[in-house]
């Protein structure tokens, strides 16, 4: 343990080196009049802004407002993905039927469909996760119908010989394996329910991060910008934080 | 059919094909309630289409299956099945794996555990039963799968060379640990293998099928080797020796038979 963790240390402070280089450089650039502050702002100023918003509780509601789209459209979008994915693999051959078209509609850039969902939605928060779902949805799908269709056929052939009924196979064998598929895309599927949600904020709303962002863009407000995205990203990392210990507690039984 | 069935499992004039392939053609098989039959035969015989055959997880292309007396439609529920390969429920744990039968069948969960929980250290397994089989080694999986296919105590167990992953201390151990129990309940039990050595150490008779394709019975030896066997010594006593000269004569042309058409 001790060994680990003083082999470790080295490349934590090489790390928090590289990025303080980094903003260092950038901050001394600014100072220095070789960038543009209007254009590059400074960390000094994005830290000051973040700040400002943590101490005012301006940014609360915000981060609130983005959460709850990515959350509601993960959920959405990870339980249809589970169900069709699952009805699909069972029904093959309306599964054959349909796949053209579910490949078709995946291989569609999701941003062009936000202003229709704009139209369709509103300006709430039903359009983002309108968005969000159709992200979601089809790595969820995907993963559970390989989830479904990977089930060794022995160990089908074992729990059926051990006297499960259709259900039970379903339900002892078939959805833990497709479980295994969802869990470990979880950490992809909620980041990009993040990605897709602060895209839908950014292409019109009245609220969350996306929104923050682009209100800022508006006004040349580059500081506010640049903490709107720092911001944004911290949060990203924390929740995949999350996800990943989720994910191996799920999936503890793998060695 | 007579009323006087006393077979577990008759094959009779079996053929499977799958599509052009022939596996077995034309076989005859009667296997007595109560007895430990051994199969041999070379590689690519169509030993396993022949336990998948009496499983019913396959149907025959030609002939029929009777399963006390009875001919099998669908799966055959009152045999159990151990597979070559690695067939544990990988979600669950050792006590669920082993549970997982009597659960299948309604028994309530408390008493399934408990009955797990007996049979866990029946087979050595104390102190694993919370862990997933991915943390257990080959041998410990064995028993898992050995406990998981007894609890629901069939009337015939099908084995499809069980052990052969094994390293061979561990497998004559898990042998001798199968014998135990199958003398402490006697079951129908017919143990496909390729390894001679261990079909004469378990067996009551040992069957020897021809290279495939279209594999048949080419003759059936009982063995005569006193019980309870030691199966530590057994394989340096005159009598085995004798019987497994005299079976392996004939197994040999059909090994060299296989090899001939492979290449």
């Amino acid at each position: 343990m001790n060994e680990r963790a003083s082999r470790r240390l080295p490349i934590a402070v090489w790390q928090a080196l590289l990025g303080a280089a980094l903003l260092g450089s950038w901050q001394a650039l600014v100072n220095a009049g070789k960038l543009d502050k209007f254009f590059f702002s400074r960390p000094s100023d994005v830290a000051a802004r973040i700040v400002e918003w943590l101490k005012t509780g301006f940014i609360w509601p915000h981060l609130a407002v983005t959460l709850e789209e990515a959350a509601l459209a993960f959920t959405i979008g990870a339980a249809s993905g589970v169900v069709c994915g699952f009805g699909l693999a069972r029904a093959p051959r309306l599964g054959a039927l349909v796949d053209p078209y579910i490949r078709l509609l995946n291989a569609l850039p999701r941003v062009v469909l936000a202003p229709i969902f704009l139209l369709w939605f509103g300006l709430g928060i039903w359009s983002k996760i309108a968005l969000g779902v159709t992200v979601v949805f089809f790595i969820v799908f995907f993963n559970t119908h390989q989830g479904v269709r990977d089930v060794d056929p022995v160990v089908v052939n074992n729990a059926r010989m051990l006297g499960a009924s259709e259900w039970q196979l379903v339900r002892h064998v078939l959805i833990p394996s497709a479980l295994t598929w969802v869990f470990s895309s979880l950490h992809i599927s909620i980041g990009f329910a993040m990605i897709a949600v602060v895209v839908g904020e950014y292409l019109g709303s009245a609220r969350g991060v996306g929104y923050l962002i682009s209100q800022a863009e508006g006004v040349f407000d580059t500081t506010g910008v640049f903490a709107g995205m720092a911001v944004l990203s911290a949060v990203v990392l924390l929740v995949g934080w999350g996800v990943n210990r989720l994910e191996r507690w799920l999936l503890r039984w793998k060695a | 059919m007579h009323g006087t069935e006393s077979a577990a499992i008759r094959l009779d004039n079996v053929t499977k094909r799958f599509a052009a392939y022939t596996a077995i053609q034309g076989i005859d098989l009667e296997v007595r309630a109560g007895a430990f039959v051994s199969v041999v035969g070379p590689s690519g015989c169509g030993k396993s289409t022949l336990l998948n055959l009496a499983a019913g997880l396959i149907a025959p292309s030609e002939g029929a299956v009777f399963v006390f007396g009875q001919s099998l439609y669908g799966l055959n529920r009152r045999a159990g099945f151990m597979f070559q390969q690695d067939a544990l429920l990988a979600w669950k744990t050792v006590l669920g794996n082993i549970a997982a039968g009597l659960r299948f069948r309604g028994v309530h969960a408390r008493e399934a555990e408990a009955r797990a929980r007996e049979w866990i250290a029946r087979v050595g397994l104390r102190g694993f039963s919370d862990a997933f089989p991915s943390q257990l080694s080959g041998g410990m999986r064995k028993r898992v799968a050995m406990a998981q296919s007894w609890i629901v105590d069939p009337d015939i167990l099908l084995m499809d060379e069980p052990f052969s992953a094994l390293d061979v201390h561990t497998r004559l151990r898990m042998e001798s640990e199968l014998l135990e129990l199958w003398t402490a309940s006697p079951k129908t039990v017919l143990f496909v293998t390729h390894d001679l050595e261990e079909a004469l150490a378990l067996a009551d008779e040992v069957v020897v099928l021809s290279a495939g394709p279209a594999s048949r019975v080419v003759n059936r030896y009982g063995i005569d080797l006193p019980r309870p066997r030691h199966l530590i010594d057994i394989r340096t006593e005159p009598r085995f020796a004798d019987l497994y000269r005299h079976i392996w004569a004939q197994l040999k042309e059909e090994v060299l038979r296989s090899y001939e058409r492979a290449s």
